[in-house]
């Protein structure tokens, strides 16, 4: 259960910004993967940031009791001249896993499959072989609740089918919370929605709802 | 299984996490400095040999020779010098660039942004040890000696003056991510701090009335402790003290930590 409690945040950079979210209240109920939509700068990604705790928020407070994972996503959490293995170590001792450090580098090589690229430096890989990478690698934590930030978009058509085969293995025993402007994945994995709107937050049950307000509210229809 | 394993994850203490992020941190950072160039290991050594070296015999070659320094021999009072110096600059300069070289790995809530900075002042510390050996030994080869009269007292000077660089790389590692001015003009400060303080010209041979300025810097009293034992003969200056140098260092430690708390959410979105 992940239980957000009027959320406000807002970037201090060089002078103040507008608030990002204002006033997000919502209940995430344990084992239910959520998709947030809405359009970019929306605050999808920094509303993503904020339950993996990688940011705090101005005012407000974000109370759970499982697992969450760091958010999954193109750029962050690696070390770009270091190589694939030396990354993945690196995260596992970390998290003080209970597998071994081998067990778990396999496990990722094994997800991952990017061949010799693993022992290369990370800046050699392109955005697919970072997000195989970036996949496989939190999939050897057993967290409750995992976050994406965008992490499947630019896989192959194959990547994509093993990572949300990978994610319905998990349903009962966790649960996901993407961030995705691909519709067929979030309809895929997802049962309710968030949608972010002008700095509000609008839960829905289902869904196929969220995408249609938010749909109706675009005038965009993609197919 | 994976309850009970999440239930045992969850109650790992504060101090565990942090001991595992350091002990990641470290073979991190060694991997990085080893790795970064052929013969990587190597030149983790040989740098800070080369610089001594060199600055020896501009000083000892060019500049001509002072034969003796108040009860020491020139040439290894100034490698003493030239080592302490490097311990606090090091320390202190690599501390500098420690949050934004690890900047990708705060996305794991695990690693705060004074991990690095520890970790760092540690692998410098550990490195400048090592050179200092390197010294010791190799000079014993030639007609004069570095091993210390009151090895216990130096090695506690030489911590000394370690612990005043981590101090320094506190304060300097908030202020380098959120001001980038810092970066440019620290480097331009450390040519005349050498001079300012005393490595290369003993201060002892300046009037009383300029001393009592350069003894405000508390390199000096470390570098002057330091050398006092080591060179049983050595006359340090009467007003050097380690109470002096560790008021430094913990107010620096102390404002460091607390900058650290007090922009910890800053430095790691910026």
């Amino acid at each position: 259960m992940i239980r957000i409690q009027n959320l406000f945040k807002r970037y201090h950079q060089q002078k103040l910004s507008d608030w990002v979210l204002r006033d997000i209240n919502i209940e995430i109920p344990t084992n239910v993967s959520v998709g947030l939509i809405g359009k970019n700068g929306a605050g999808k990604s920094t509303l993503l940031r904020l339950i993996g705790g990688m940011d705090m928020p101005d005012r407000g407070v974000i109370e759970t009791d499982s697992r969450i994972s760091w958010p999954i996503g193109l750029g962050g959490g690696f070390q770009y001249a270091m190589t694939g293995r030396q990354n993945v170590k690196f995260v596992a001792r970390i998290h003080g896993c209970e597998k071994s450090l081998d067990e778990v580098v396999q496990q990722v090589e094994q997800f991952a499959e990017i061949g010799d690229y693993f022992d290369e430096p990370l800046r050699t890989y392109s955005s697919g072989m970072r997000a195989r990478l970036a996949f496989g690698l939190s999939l050897a934590f057993d967290f409750d609740v995992y976050l994406s930030d965008e992490a499947t978009a630019v896989g192959d058509r194959a990547f994509r089918e093993k990572a949300s085969k990978a994610f319905k293995e998990k349903v009962g025993k966790s649960s996901l919370i993407i961030v995705s402007h691909s519709e067929g994945i979030l309809k895929d994995l997802c049962e309710a929605g968030v949608w972010l709107n002008e700095g509000q937050a609008q839960w829905y049950g289902d869904i196929n709802d969220a995408i249609a307000d938010y749909h109706a509210q675009t005038n965009l229809m993609l197919p | 299984m994976s309850s009970e394993s999440s239930l045992k994850k969850q109650s790992r203490s504060s101090w565990q996490i942090t001991k595992s992020v350091w002990w990641a941190l470290l073979i991190r950072e060694a991997l990085s400095r080893t790795m970064s160039d052929r013969l990587g290991w190597f030149w983790l050594f040989a740098q800070p040999v080369l610089i001594v070296i060199v600055m020896v015999s501009i000083r000892t070659v060019v500049l001509g020779r002072m034969r003796t320094i108040s009860g020491a021999e020139f040439v290894p009072w100034l490698i003493i010098g030239l080592l302490g110096f490097q311990l606090f600059r090091e320390t202190m300069m690599r501390s500098m660039g420690a949050v934004e070289a690890n900047r990708q790995l705060f996305s794991y809530r695990q690693v705060m942004c004074i991990d690095p900075v520890f970790v760092r002042c540690y692998v410098e510390g550990l490195l400048a040890t090592f050179v200092l050996l390197i010294f010791v030994f190799v000079t014993l080869l030639f007609d004069f000696s570095l091993v210390p009269h009151d090895s216990v007292m130096a090695l506690y000077s030489w911590f000394s003056l370690w612990f005043l660089g981590v101090g320094g790389g506190l304060v300097i590692s908030v202020s380098a991510t959120l001001l980038p001015e810092t970066k440019k003009i620290v480097p331009v400060l450390m040519m005349p701090l050498l001079l300012l303080s005393g490595v290369i010209f003993p201060i002892n041979y300046l009037p009383p009335v300029y001393q009592e300025y350069f003894l405000l810097n508390p390199i000096v009293h470390g570098l002057e402790l330091f050398r006092g034992y080591t060179f049983e003969a050595y006359q340090p200056l009467k007003e050097v003290s380690f109470y002096y140098l560790w008021l430094w260092s913990l107010s620096l430690v102390t404002l460091g930590l607390m900058l650290h708390i007090r922009f910890q959410h800053r430095l790691k979105v910026l």
